[in-house]
């Protein structure tokens, strides 16, 4: 393989090469981003090609694997909506680069930002003067029937504010080697976040290949990022407040979000997060309403204030568009910039530039006629096999025409003919091909390029570089991923090597230190707690299922005492089987009734529900644990949500103890990794409460409503509760209950009894902010000293007499334990209302959908 | 004609609300036939914040919010109006055949006619379906002068349909309306839109009030009157004449107005969202009071 320039003649090959480029099966026609013909290299591929040569097909693959690996572990994920669910796709990455030279990405960025510069001044028109409209530059129903321009907008930008802040543009290069605009993103234009990751995870997977590599670096494009933000708050510049809007984790890219967030240090809120008064944004936290000065915005305009826009929302903020009319607040990208995106603006931007810019437009679209205009409408139908047919309406499907048969493409054209303001066609143009990996082979599929600009100055300045991915030309980037589709790390190359700098480890201005964690928001606390309640839980269920199995394989094997298993499967809540006719009939049906709890997807006790509520409240407050927690949640997720086929007994119990070390491991590092502040508290709480609940549960099942009492059913208490070595090494005799209820009910130094977890619930309450600084005891202060107090003043002595089947005993014990419980079954709620209470959901006053 | 209009909403809640964003549009627009005093606005309890502006259409909004816990809001907003009996139009003027005003809406570039290609367009409220297309046609042969056709079209809605206040609510579809011939004001505004769009031409909602007479011998009653819808349609480069179905008119000195727009969505009277409150009663009471002395009002 030889590079094109350094011969005279640039498409002479020659030079015998490695077998992974000599059989890069370079196409016939189209362009090719690496090769210029059959074996002949473009020069800025020669380094990048060297190296993948020396590498070879065996490793990259291997290398391959790791980048897999390393985007799983980080949990990148590109969840799809109506998955029922809700398993997230796989982020996939191709080891190989895209590569571009300086000079060639200096014309494109040029094209990009003078794009940017005429959208949004179409935009200041538009929700303004509207001269594009009435001086015939664009027509009123290309406007008026796209659903993206939301009239309530009209004038609602303080004079000179910018619109469009950030802005996502996908292209494409046609076989003419030119590059062409497939569409621009203004709602939430994703995919800078992707960016970083996989640029990241590559130079992780890669590190021979990244480390001098002469790329520009994408930090300072984040920084600028980061600036233009901060110069949007028109109060207190020095330290604006700064969050991002999301959807929540339902979103195919909270994973971005969550990202974003992070990376340009926002707290990352939801629409019901926030508040508005007095006519400003505040973001509701655990210490009051905090005022909010510049909202990153990643809901789509129309659903973002039921107000004025949608009613039906209820991802918006009420009020919010009054509040940025009165410039208290600044989104980027403002309300109603979602406009940008109809596709029908391709077909007038040339004339448009002219217009408003006095420039030429420098970036083309892609060739589009709007059916509007009839002559245009001709062209279209008249050209029907050739063209894609899109609708300006969103969530429409688009049309193939070269893929309809006659009568299709007749149906088409009524639809068009019915309201053809609502149509245009676009010219399809084969894409530009680059070098994916696949089976160790280098292989040409078509990409497409998601390039993204951000407003800097009186202009706006292009990343230098963005996300590359393998493509069939018609889908959105939406499309792309949720079909598996795989991205590219797109370079643009520089002069010299440059440095890897993160932003992550860089501040920003003056640090106003603050450590008390009460701007918490309170539905990130509301998480955090289910999140220790449910993590809590499916360690309980796991332990009693990890036991259960263990004695039903003692008694396959050894014929043991199984009658403590039909206790167990009560502690489970699983009705215990009828009696069977055979021993191995009751293995079966027992064997049956336990590995449903680890199989069904549905069953309501089973681990892959409790862990659906745990993944679920840990996406919410994703950035709120460490990395390696995330890992771990992944593993497990991994490990639960997928359990192996004809699953056995003994295999179910291997895999119930690798589960106990990931939850233990979890657990364990949000205990290290995450300062006791005021989140962690309430993940602390959510823990201690669901288990000292288990607990109270077992010491009842054990004591006073077992169904086999004894020596075997203790046991089996003392190893749920790990405890049983300990009380080997204090009591050195056989089991005994007054023993175990001392070891488990009040020994209030073992963290396995009840008396500790009270005594570390009433500490942890004790420290939670009250939001109205009260001086007397909150309602959930007053229950847990109530528990604990009922608890440290329990008669001992009438417990003694346990062992000797004393019904005086076992009532004085139910009646402890259901007075410890009572108060503790109403803490939960007190929380609520303390804490969470904020999260009531606004509604309107007449429903407005026609 | 001199009016007072007073217009009284009173929501009663089963529970607390303890914060509510409001937007109404409650104070009527000047128009060149219409004159109005500055409105006297009375909220209770008394907002935190309100805002006057003008919305996208050019009517007056009053935003409102209220940040206290309460049980019941009463919004009164009491206006005087003078109603001019010229308007742009009436019965004998003459107009263009109404495919050629199909045509220059289509193709004229004046700024004016190019703005009022929106209310061309499908809105919310009114989608257009072939149906408003074939029930308008008898009144549309060609050639026929827009105003005449719009008349007829008027006056079929008005002979065909039977006023039944307790056959529709706001939701009520308007292939239903047209189906089963009856409805209230709201509805038969929209049908008419929908024809006229549904042939070519632009056509918009207007919300106002009603002078309504006592019964012969009877006093009137306060309170007793209701806010009105009509619509009108664009005369190509000639403006907007205004159309009553529901009393076979067109709007003259007894009809007070309030707002325009695509539809009833973009005019409602009084829109909010709240936190808390359960559920809700509604009571509205409108007051249309001839003035006894003449108001002296001064064109802005």
């Amino acid at each position: 393989m030889i590079e094109a320039a350094s011969l005279a003649d640039p498409h002479v090959s020659s030079a015998p090469g490695d077998a992974l480029l000599d059989d890069y099966p370079v196409p016939a026609s189209g362009y090719d981003e690496m090769c210029a013909a059959p074996g002949v290299l473009r020069p800025h591929w020669r380094d990048l090609a060297r190296f993948l040569g020396e590498t070879g097909g065996e490793e990259l693959e291997r290398r391959h694997t790791e980048v897999q690996r390393l985007l799983q572990a980080d949990g990148v994920t590109y969840n799809s909506y109506g998955d029922p669910h809700g398993a997230p796709w796989r982020w996939r990455v191709d080891p190989v680069p895209l590569l571009m030279t300086g000079e060639e990405w200096s014309v494109l960025a040029a094209g990009m930002e003078q794009r940017s510069r005429l959208l949004n001044a179409l935009l200041a028109d538009l929700y303004d003067q509207r001269l594009a409209l009435r001086q015939g530059w664009l027509p009123p129903e290309l406007i008026y029937a796209y659903p993206g321009f939301l009239h309530p907008c009209h004038r609602a930008l303080p004079a000179g504010s910018r619109w469009l802040i950030f802005h996502g543009i996908d292209l494409a290069r046609g076989p003419d080697g030119a590059f062409r605009v497939y569409g621009d993103r203004a709602q939430s234009p994703s995919g800078a976040g992707y960016t970083l990751e996989n640029r990241i995870i590559l130079a992780r997977a890669l590190p021979m290949l990244y480390r001098d590599a002469p790329l520009r670096r994408l930090a300072s494009f984040l920084e600028t990022e980061r600036a233009t933000l901060a110069k949007l708050a028109r109060h207190h510049p020095e330290n604006p407040h700064m969050v991002l809007l999301t959807p929540g984790p339902n979103s195919p890219v909270y994973f971005e979000h969550a990202y974003l967030a992070n990376y340009l240090s926002l707290s990352l809120v939801e629409g019901e997060d926030l508040v508005v008064r007095d006519g400003r944004v505040w973001l509701k936290t655990l210490g009051g309403l905090r005022p909010v000065d510049v909202i990153l915005r990643r809901v789509a305009d129309a659903y973002c204030d039921p107000l004025e826009l949608r009613g039906d929302s209820l991802l918006g903020v009420p009020g919010l568009l009054q509040a940025a009319r009165g410039g208290h607040v600044a989104l980027a990208n403002a309300l109603g910039s979602g406009f940008i995106e109809n596709p029908g603006l391709a077909a007038f931007l040339p004339p448009l530039c002219r217009q408003l810019l006095g420039e030429d437009l420098k970036l083309p679209s892609l060739p589009t006629w709007w059916c509007g205009h009839p002559g245009d409408r001709s062209y279209v139908l008249a050209n029907l096999e050739r063209l894609v047919i899109r609708s300006i309406l969103p969530n429409q499907p688009h049309w193939d025409g070269s893929r309809l048969d006659a009568a299709a493409r007749a149906q088409l054209a009524d639809r068009i003919q019915a309201a053809p303001h609502l149509y245009v066609g676009q010219e399809t143009l084969p894409l530009s091909t680059a070098p994916v990996l696949e089976d160790g082979q280098l292989t040409p599929r078509p990409v497409m390029l998601r390039g993204f600009t951000v407003a800097d100055g009186d202009g706006y300045r292009a990343m230098p570089g963005g996300l590359a991915r393998v493509s069939s030309g018609l889908d959105t980037l939406q499309a792309a991923m949720q079909q598996g589709g795989i991205s590219k790390d797109w370079w643009v190359l520089a002069p010299t090597p440059q440095k890897h700098v993160s932003l992550l480890r860089q501040s920003y201005g003056p640090i106003f230190v603050t450590r008390d964690g009460s701007d918490l928001p309170s539905r990130v606390a509301d998480n955090l707690y289910w999140l220790g309640r449910y993590s809590e839980r499916l360690d309980g269920t796991a332990r009693l299922l990890r036991e259960a199995f263990g004695r039903l394989l003692e008694w396959e094997q050894d014929n043991t005492d199984e009658r403590c298993l039909d206790d167990l499967l009560d502690a489970l809540d699983i009705p215990v089987p009828p009696v069977a006719e055979s021993p191995r009939a009751r293995f079966f049906s027992l064997r049956q009734a336990l590995l449903a709890l680890i199989v069904d997807a549905d069953h309501a006790d089973g681990l892959r529900i409790i862990l659906d509520g745990m993944l679920r409240t840990g996406r919410a407050v994703r950035n709120h644990l460490g990395d390696d927690s995330w890992r771990l949640l992944n593993r497990l997720q991994q490990q639960i949500q997928e359990p192996p086929e004809g699953l056995g007994a003994r295999q179910a119990r291997e895999l119930l103890e690798e589960d106990l070390m990931l939850i233990a491991g979890f657990c364990g590092l949000n205990n290290e990794t995450m300062p006791h502040h005021q989140g962690w508290l309430f993940l602390d709480i959510g823990r201690y409460l669901e288990r000292v609940l288990r607990t109270l549960d077992l010491f009842h099942l054990a004591f006073i409503t077992a169904r086999n009492p004894g020596v075997p059913l203790w046991e089996v208490v003392l190893t749920i509760t790990d405890n049983l070595t300990a009380y080997r090494r204090r009591y050195r005799s056989a089991l005994h209950p007054t023993a175990i209820i001392d070891l488990l009910l009040f020994d209030e130094d073992n963290p396995r009894s009840v008396g500790y977890q009270l005594r570390r619930l009433q500490r942890n309450i004790g420290r939670l902010q009250q939001p109205d600084h009260s001086p007397y005891r909150s309602a959930e202060e007053r229950l847990i000293l109530e528990a604990l107090a009922t608890l440290q003043l329990a008669d001992i002595a009438a417990l003694a007499t346990l062992s000797q089947d004393s019904t005086r005993s076992s009532t004085e014990l139910s009646r402890l334990l259901e007075a410890v419980e009572k108060p503790l079954l109403g803490l939960s709620d007190a929380l609520t209302h303390s804490h969470f209470s904020h999260a009531e959901v606004p509604r309107q006053l007449i429903a407005m959908r026609p | 004609m001199r009016y007072t209009i007073t217009h009284r909403t009173l929501y009663q809640y089963s529970s607390g609300v303890a914060l509510c964003h409001n937007e109404a549009r409650l104070l009527p627009r000047e128009t060149p036939w219409q004159l109005c005093r500055p409105s006297q606005t009375r909220i209770k309890p008394r907002p935190a914040l309100s805002v006057e502006r003008r919305d996208f259409f050019g009517n007056r909004i009053l935003y409102f919010a209220i940040q206290d816990v309460h049980w019941r809001l009463e919004v009164t907003v009491a206006t005087e109006v003078r109603v001019l009996d010229e308007r742009p139009f009436d019965e004998s003027s003459l107009s263009p055949p109404w495919e050629h005003a199909c045509q220059m809406l289509r193709e004229d570039p004046d700024p004016e006619i190019i703005e009022a290609r929106l209310f061309g367009l499908d809105s919310p409220f009114v989608v257009v379906r072939p149906t408003f297309r074939d029930y308008a046609e008898p009144s549309f042969p060609p050639g026929r002068p827009l105003l005449e056709a719009v008349a007829d079209l008027n006056q079929r809605i008005y002979r065909e349909f039977k006023y039944d206040p307790h056959f529709t609510t706001v939701a009520t579809p308007l292939d239903e309306v047209l189906r089963e011939r009856r409805g209230v004001c709201q509805d038969f505004a929209h049908l008419a839109i929908a024809c006229l769009r549904a042939l070519g031409l632009a056509a918009r909602y207007v919300s106002g009030y009603l002078e309504t007479l006592p019964p012969p011998g009877q006093p009137r009653l306060v309170g007793a009157d209701a806010s009105h819808a009509w619509l009108a349609v664009y005369v190509p480069g000639a403006g907007w004449a205004e159309f009553d179905p529901t009393n076979n008119c067109m709007p003259k000195e007894k009809h007070v107005t309030l707002a325009w727009g695509r539809d009833y969505g973009d005019v409602a009277p009084l829109r909010g969202v709240m936190t808390g409150g359960g559920s809700h009663s509604l009571k509205v009471a409108v007051d249309v009071e001839p003035s006894p002395e003449p108001v002296k009002l001064k064109p802005s």
